[in-house]
């Protein structure tokens, strides 16, 4: 409700009456839910991470292979797509537990921002379904399509393009979720995309992405070279997925910090009370040591395998440390809303309690008062539901019971109309449904009731 | 509802991109996943029990169709019945969560299962190849027991909005009987039916698909064709014991509304009309099905896509009836289809839904003569846009069409009245009824200048 007390939050719906599904364990099971939440998410985005970065890059390795008329990158473009398929589908799955957890726990906010960004909340799943049948086109059609790359490429470009446009719906609706702060009646999705935060943090995302995907086609292409596969599109593999793992990663120092400003001030201050920026050190080392490594073997086709593996752990060190600090900056921003939604929460079902029960005590319908003073006919207009459409004197709906009466049935033939109406008898009138559910004596005694109207 | 933030789906409607989006999911989670995944499953083993390596290569072939359905259009499907639920309807699906969270989340884990099975009995398919064929088989089979597994549990939920039992331990506060809630009455038999629905209805999209795909090998097309012929046969009688046994199930109050659902209010005259619908559509898919059993090879291409249409008919219809026989509710005897609890109506009808509309503006919760239209505007909003849209589908101009503004009031007052028993009360003071009822009759004003304008 609105609360013109509370400057920072002045529009919050109420929480959903009903209690967190802990089996009353909150103490043990909240916690369970916040570390299934981190997890869960952070493997949804390695995933979208590859997603992304490897349709992209299928489609710009298919492009060089038809310009230098190298089979090699046409190779590497094929090889990208299997990752394409397997992580459209585990990024889509994996997308679930986060969305869950998030509706359970944060169900009044996260809900909230998924209105306010509707209709364009719906692309993620309309937009998704078209871009993932592009893409099984796109990879399905490879050999067929061998002889026409211009129109194959395109193809390939349209899903890629798709993908890209899912994130900027996901991430306004996941910065609007946690600052209900901004929330007014009239926010809508192109007021939040284009908020500096919003910005911030998608294009900090996309970095994200290109660079963890980089890093996937090192290993990739280290792997390939271990088994002794396709040792040339190995090396494409390698060469390629160091410079987009390292160029957006050293950009993302800068954008990385930029976004973090953008948050609310209570947020911010909060995020540090709480002892978060540790995460933010260590996700900041870790990094910087992968970045190294990388550096000193920017040159080698052959890097060493051991190094691979140190610098894709290193990076994951990175992504585990942001994971926890993106959740502790959720924390820190709803913390406050939360309060003063359980509170308004309660003293609405308080208010709720005390009417509900009062009105169980009293008799259902027409006040004793009133029903003295009606006929029997009138009781059983009102008990059957006839006075939805009909009154005695007046057009509702239907005609009043007057002109009904003036029509000169038989008692018989208005119960027959009762349970079989001819809506051919009044022109122009909304048709009147079959009142099957009027008792046979109660009809009857209606009918008798009718005639007798003057 | 009346606490959210508000969006209206001009023209279409709330309803019907919910309804697109879940017979969707459904043709797809029965047909492709639950029932495709059974039926293929035992397609495989069939071939391989009788070395018939063409029916192996054709099984691939269908399970190609069915894969590309399951995974790019029916798991998305299957979460955006959960994005559209929170976008028309969030308290509703806020409270399925609160009281279906662990069951969603094993479902989720079985959903795993099912994914990674999926994918690996699709992607090594060719590179095992007829050598390695039982080992593929293995994993067709974990993908079956899973993805049956995913519907056990959803029906569970789905059952529950319907028959939710005794599941509420204590009113106030509000305290959920989890146990009570997952064994509701309709859940075994309402399981039971799907199940054997799918698997006759992914018999018979294989049947369609295999028709395609033997054109050039009659031989083939006769052995697919009786294969799965027999399957749909046999789930028949199966479905319709367990129909049965799901429909005792369901309360009397929504078995009253069984006609309107499927037919609509401007039909009801006419029952026989949605008898002669399901049972020539269920006698068309018996003909195609004996044609296909008795003389596979003479079939003609446009019997086997009438089957296909009339099973995505029934499917359609069934989902259609299923959701309307709820109304007025969105969980049976808990919360109204507007996502009002009916604790929550005595409080609100004395006190106004304004004062706690969070996302109507500040100056229109109090209502004036001159802001009084523009009041009622979003009470509609609030309160009736869930079902009906302005001019566009189930357009509310229709409902309120030839009545004037004191006419209008009355009807809102007895909105849930045995005339039409599946709508929700008018819940709020009898000011904002007023103000509901002078924004309707606007409505009514605009469509006769504009009928006048256009003569």
């Amino acid at each position: 409700m609105n609360n013109p007390n509370n400057p920072i939050f002045p529009y919050l719906p109420h929480d959903i009456p009903l209690p967190l599904p802990t089996g009353g364990m909150d103490a043990i099971i909240v916690p369970v839910f916040h570390i299934l939440l981190v997890v869960s998410f952070l493997v949804h985005i390695i995933f979208i991470n590859v997603l992304l970065g490897s349709s992209v890059l299928s489609v710009i390795n298919n492009w060089i292979g038809h310009l230098k008329n190298d089979k090699n990158y046409d190779k590497v473009a094929y090889l990208l797509t299997t990752p394409v398929t397997i992580s459209e589908n585990m990024g889509a799955l994996w997308g679930v537990a986060p969305l869950l957890i998030v509706s359970v726990m944060y169900t009044a906010f996260f809900y909230s921002a998924s209105v306010m960004n509707s209709p364009q909340w719906l692309h993620i799943i309309w937009g998704n379904v078209v871009a993932f049948l592009i893409s099984y086109l796109y990879k399905f059609s490879w050999h067929k399509l061998e002889n026409h790359k211009a129109l194959h490429i395109t193809i390939g470009a349209i899903a890629a393009i798709l993908f890209l446009s899912l994130p900027p719906v996901f991430m306004s609706t996941v910065q609007l979720y946690i600052t209900p702060s901004t929330w007014t009646p009239n926010t809508h999705f192109w007021d939040v995309v284009s908020r500096p935060d919003v910005l911030f943090r998608l294009a900090h995302f996309y970095l994200g992405a290109f660079a963890v995907n980089g890093m996937f086609m090192l290993l990739y292409g280290v792997y390939k070279k271990s088994k002794g596969q396709d040792l040339e599109a190995a090396n494409i593999l390698i060469r390629q997925g160091k410079a987009w793992f390292l160029v957006p990663t050293v950009l993302n120092l800068f954008v990385g910090t930029l976004t973090f400003f953008q948050f609310p001030n209570y947020g911010i201050e909060n995020f540090y009370s709480k002892g978060f920026e540790v995460f933010i050190i260590i996700a900041v080392i870790s990094i910087l040591g992968a970045i190294a490594i990388l550096l000193k073997e920017f040159f080698n086709d052959n890097i060493s395998p051991k190094h691979a593996y140190l610098a894709a752990g290193l990076l994951l060190v990175t992504l585990i440390s942001m994971g926890i600090t993106r959740h502790g900056m959720r924390i820190s921003l709803l913390e406050p809303a939360i309060a003063q939604m359980q509170k308004q929460t309660q003293e609405y079902l308080a208010a709720v309690e005390k009417d509900y029960k009062e009105a169980k005590t009293k008799p259902v319908g027409i006040s004793v008062a009133e029903a003295a003073n009606l006929s029997e006919g009138e009781k059983l207009i009102a008990k059957n539901g006839c006075t939805a459409c009909h009154a005695v004197d007046t057009k509702i709906v239907g005609p009043a019971f007057k002109d009904v009466a003036k029509k000169g049935y038989t008692p018989d033939r208005i119960v027959k109309l009762i349970y079989q109406p001819e809506p051919s008898n009044w022109p122009g009138y909304t048709p009147m449904p079959p009142m099957t559910n009027v008792p046979k004596d109660e009809a009857e005694k209606i009918a008798k009731w009718i005639t007798e109207l003057k | 509802m009346f606490d959210y933030p508000i969006f209206e789906m001009p023209v279409l409607g709330h309803r019907l991109i919910f309804a697109i989006d879940a017979i969707l999911h459904v043709l797809i989670s029965h047909g492709a996943a639950v029932g495709g995944s059974i039926v293929l499953a035992l397609t495989q083993w069939y071939a391989i029990k009788t070395n018939d390596q063409k029916l192996y290569d054709l099984t691939y072939k269908i399970l190609f169709v069915l894969f590309i359905a399951a995974t790019a259009i029916g798991a998305l499907t299957g979460i955006g019945i959960w994005i559209h639920a929170n976008i028309i309807d969030p308290p509703a699906i806020g409270s399925l969560l609160r009281v279906f969270f662990w069951k969603w989340f094993t479902e989720w884990i079985v959903f795993n299962v099912e994914l990674i099975f999926l994918l690996a009995w699709f992607l090594t398919w060719k590179t095992y190849g007829w050598e390695k064929r039982t080992q593929n088989l293995k994993f067709g089979i974990v993908y079956a027991v899973a993805s049956w597994l995913t519907m056990v549990i959803i029906t569970a939920i789905l059952g529950f909005m319907l028959t939710p039992g005794n599941w509420l331990k204590s009113d106030f506060p509000a305290q959920p009987d989890y146990i009570a809630s997952l064994f509701n009455p309709s859940w075994i038999p309402s399981l039971m039916f799907r199940t054997f629905f799918a698997i006759g209805f992914a018999a018979a999209i294989s049947m369609y698909w295999t028709w395609w795909f033997t054109r050039n090998d009659l031989t083939l097309r006769e052995k697919a064709e009786r294969w799965f012929g027999r399957i749909v046969l046999a789930t028949i009688p199966i479905t319709i014991i367990f129909g049965l046994w799901y429909y005792a199930q369901i309360p009397q109050e929504a078995k009253s509304l069984m006609f309107v659902a499927g037919l609509t209010t401007k039909y009801i005259g006419h029952k026989e009309m949605l008898i002669i619908a399901l049972l020539g559509a269920f006698a068309l898919i018996l003909v195609a099905i004996f044609a296909f059993y008795l003389k596979p090879k003479a079939v003609p291409f446009a019997l086997a896509s009438l089957m296909m249409v009339s099973y995505v008919f029934l499917v359609a219809e069934f989902e259609r009836i299923r959701e309307f026989v709820r109304k007025p509710y969105i969980i049976y005897g808990y919360m109204y289809a507007h996502g009002i609890r009916k604790f929550d109506v005595a409080h609100l009808n004395s006190v106004g839904v304004l004062k706690y509309a969070s996302f109507v503006p500040q100056q229109y919760r109090t209502i004036t003569e001159e802001n009084k239209v523009k009041v009622g505007e979003y009470l509609f909003k609030l309160e009736c846009r869930v079902c009906h849209s302005v001019n566009g589908v189930n357009a509310i101009t229709k409902k309120v069409k030839g009545l004037d503004e004191n006419a209008i009031y009355h009807r809102i007052g007895a909105l849930n009245s045995p005339a039409t028993p599946f709508m929700p009360p008018f819940v709020g003071t009898d000011e904002e009824r007023k103000a509901l009822a002078a924004y309707l009759a606007t409505l009514v004003e605009q469509k006769q200048t504009q009928t006048a304008v256009n003569k």
